[in-house]
């Protein structure tokens, strides 16, 4: 269930990432400050290598910043334990992939239940909402199917309902369209919206294609690992 | 539940290994509980034979056992017909006991008066009845017989049997028509020897020929002449007819065995003296039984106060232990050496496992799965390795143990003297089942551990970076 608090679901303040190859140091965050506010539809922009995927890994708590406070869903993740943070991954963010991430040998059906498993839902309700989320998403008539006999467009449908299953207070999108042709790209972005909407949801997802751009309702723009632009768009 | 139904999904996404996998583990412990199915029934032959030939508990005057096997005359139980009764008149004794008989010991000289030869003897006085009974002693099944059914009756007192060594030495093959048992070579000559063997010092005959039985001289069986010393050190000479041979177990023994009815042991023993005997023999419907009868025999001993020493079947047996214990550390080397195999191919198969879904465990950490749930999944595929290897293994036992118990195979165990039919005690076997394949599956638990932790510890975004 989304929080009813007002306060931005995402706060960084003075976030910097640097990661080690070697003897080497790659900055690939460096010192980024930004909110992004609850049940809005955003985007980080940038080009490949700006620091898009590290932001987002860094706000949905599957890596650690190497300086700087990360609040996500008015929780400073810093202060969580491992297993804590994990607890907190499963109630309150959700991942879309790239490359979709479906485990192949669940059907659509068992990929959208298994978050769902892991927060022990009881049984009945785990049907239902699983049931629903797939009507959702057009997928009702596929839920026996396993991934390898899903479409691309399909295997993202899917990782969207199993995102959005576990009603939690941020979507986090990686790149969701990189791997699909551009009509499917946009059908997809177009149901994260209208999910986003329907589910009163934070979505944030990445992209380096600009045309996805006019769909958000803020855009950060990301390059070299500085936030270097900040546009708000139209409210949902 | 649900752990599991995902364990045995990812186990056969890779058909080819885990079948190979599963293979190893089926073939390994296929062969320790063939091989523990052939050692149990190894045990159970031998113990068969053991307690048949001594029982399961023997009664001896308190010393025998360590310093009486010299002089067994004087070491005789005193009064032993009332031990006797005293243990056959016990409650729990009388459940407990199939067989309890006296049997007296003794060793001297046997000579054939009519090929003038001789030869040292060890002898067995015994009931003739009771010991065929003895002889059907088969707890297990084994079918295996430690003795032959003596051939004498309880009211035959001067009829015996032998080893066929002994009446082979004493030049009586021809005689008892016996088949592999060569006649007696000319003695070598020696001057030598003519000069300094001196002559027999006592005519065997000429002291027998008093005190031999009317039937033993109508009867055409030879007539072995056995002389001893009494329990007061005296010589006392008594005779023999060869009613049967019996092939001994180990040579030493075949040449100079000498079984007969206990009275005449005794007469040779003992003389006109009290009868002893040396010891009473206990042999159980059961042999779990074994402490319960050994408690209750020296208790009822210290009730009455007797001076009795208690011997079970292992002690009376020592090749018995010793056969055991090297079956047993064969056992353990070759279900070690398995257990190593097994290590191996199930730690490869879940490392194999873990590389390749290095992506799918960064996406189910990503999704809140904790690090020990990555570790349990791993685990409960190693496990589950473990249990099909195991069943499959258990049942691949009873196939091939089917198979030799049906072949018509035999072999002669330690201590027998004629083979026996082959097999393997896999039915029943319930405790070298549960041990094998609760042991495997702890096992392929174990190998799994490795790798598994190896997953758990993987940093979820090196996981989803991973290719």
């Amino acid at each position: 269930m989304t929080t009813t608090s007002n306060n931005p679901v995402v706060a960084l303040t003075g976030v910097f990432k640097t990661y080690t190859a070697g003897e080497v140091e790659v900055p690939a965050v460096k010192g980024v400050t930004f909110t992004i506010p609850r049940r809005r539809f955003s985007v980080i922009v940038g080009p490949s290598g700006s620091g898009k995927t590290t932001l987002l890994n860094l706000i949905g708590c599957l890596d650690t910043p190497t300086a700087g406070r990360v609040v996500v869903a008015d929780q400073d993740v810093a202060t969580l334990t491992d297993n804590a943070i994990s607890d907190f991954r499963a109630r309150k963010v959700g991942f879309i992939f790239q490359n979709f991430s479906l485990i192949p040998v669940f059907s659509a059906y068992e990929n959208v239940e298994y978050p769902l498993l892991m927060l022990g839902v009881s049984a009945p309700e785990r049907r239902r909402r699983v049931t629903s989320m797939l009507e959702a998403v057009g997928l009702a008539d596929r839920g026996r199917q396993r991934p390898n006999q899903l479409s691309g467009g399909q295997k993202q449908r899917v990782a969207i309902a199993r995102a959005l299953v576990k009603e939690p207070d941020l979507v986090l999108a990686d790149e969701p369209t990189a791997n699909l042709d551009s009509h499917t790209g946009a059908a997809i972005i177009e149901l994260m919206r209208r999910m986003q909407e329907q589910y009163s949801t934070t979505f944030v997802f990445s992209t380096h294609d600009r045309q996805l751009m006019s769909h958000a309702d803020d855009t950060f723009t990301i390059r070299d690992g500085l936030l270097v632009d900040h546009v708000t768009g139209a409210a949902s | 539940m649900m752990l599991v139904k995902i364990a045995a999904r990812n186990l056969f996404r890779n058909t080819r290994r885990t079948v190979t996998t599963l293979g190893t583990i089926t073939i390994g412990a296929g062969a320790v509980l063939v091989f523990g199915a052939y050692i149990t029934y190894i045990q159970y032959a031998v113990q068969t034979n053991a307690v048949q030939r001594t029982g399961h508990l023997q009664v001896f005057r308190r010393g025998y056992f360590a310093m009486g096997t010299a002089a067994p005359g004087a070491w005789g139980i005193d009064h032993y017909t009332t031990v006797l009764s005293l243990i056959q008149q016990d409650p729990t004794l009388r459940t407990l006991s199939a067989v309890v008989t006296p049997m007296q010991l003794l060793a001297g000289i046997a000579g054939s008066f009519e090929n003038n030869t001789s030869k040292t003897f060890f002898g067995v006085g015994f009931v003739p009845s009771d010991r065929d009974q003895m002889e059907q002693w088969d707890e297990y099944g084994t079918e295996s017989r430690g003795l032959k059914r003596s051939g004498l009756r309880d009211s035959e007192l001067s009829k015996g049997i032998t080893g066929i060594g002994l009446v082979r030495i004493l030049g009586l093959c021809a005689q008892l028509h016996l088949e592999n048992c060569p006649p007696q070579p000319a003695q070598p000559s020696s001057d030598l020897a003519a000069e300094e063997t001196p002559a027999p010092p006592v005519n065997l005959a000429a002291l027998t020929s008093r005190d031999k039985p009317a039937d033993a001289k109508a009867s055409a069986a030879p007539t072995l002449d056995l002389l001893a010393a009494t329990a007061g050190g005296a010589p006392n000479v008594v005779s023999l007819q060869v009613a049967n041979v019996e092939l001994q177990p180990w040579k030493e023994l075949d040449d100079n065995y000498v079984g007969m009815n206990i009275g005449l042991a005794q007469n040779l023993v003992y003389g006109r003296g009290e009868h002893k005997a040396t010891s009473i023999v206990v042999q159980l419907h059961r042999t779990q039984d074994l402490e319960i009868a050994r408690s209750r025999l020296l208790a009822l001993f210290r009730e009455h106060g007797l001076d009795l020493e208690v011997h079970d079947f292992t002690e009376l047996n020592p090749q018995y232990n010793q056969i055991i214990g090297l079956f047993g550390s064969i056992f353990a080397f070759i279900t070690t050496i398995i257990a190593v195999v097994v290590v191996f191919t199930v730690s490869n198969a879940t490392s194999m496992s873990v590389i390749e879904r290095t992506g799918e465990i960064g996406t189910t950490r990503a999704m809140g799965m904790r690090r020990q749930g990555i570790r349990k999944q791993f685990l409960v595929e190693g496990s589950l390795l473990g249990v099909i290897g195991a069943t499959l293994g258990a049942l691949l036992a009873q196939i091939v143990a089917y198979a030799v118990n049906h072949a018509g195979l035999t072999w002669t165990p330690p201590n027998a003297g004629a083979p026996v039919p082959l097999r393997l005690y896999t039915n029943g076997a319930y405790a070298l089942i549960g041990a094998t394949w609760i042991g495997l599956v702890i096992v392929s638990s174990l190998a799994a551990l490795l790798p598994a932790n190896r997953a758990a510890r993987l940093p979820v975004v090196d996981a989803l970076r991973h290719v």
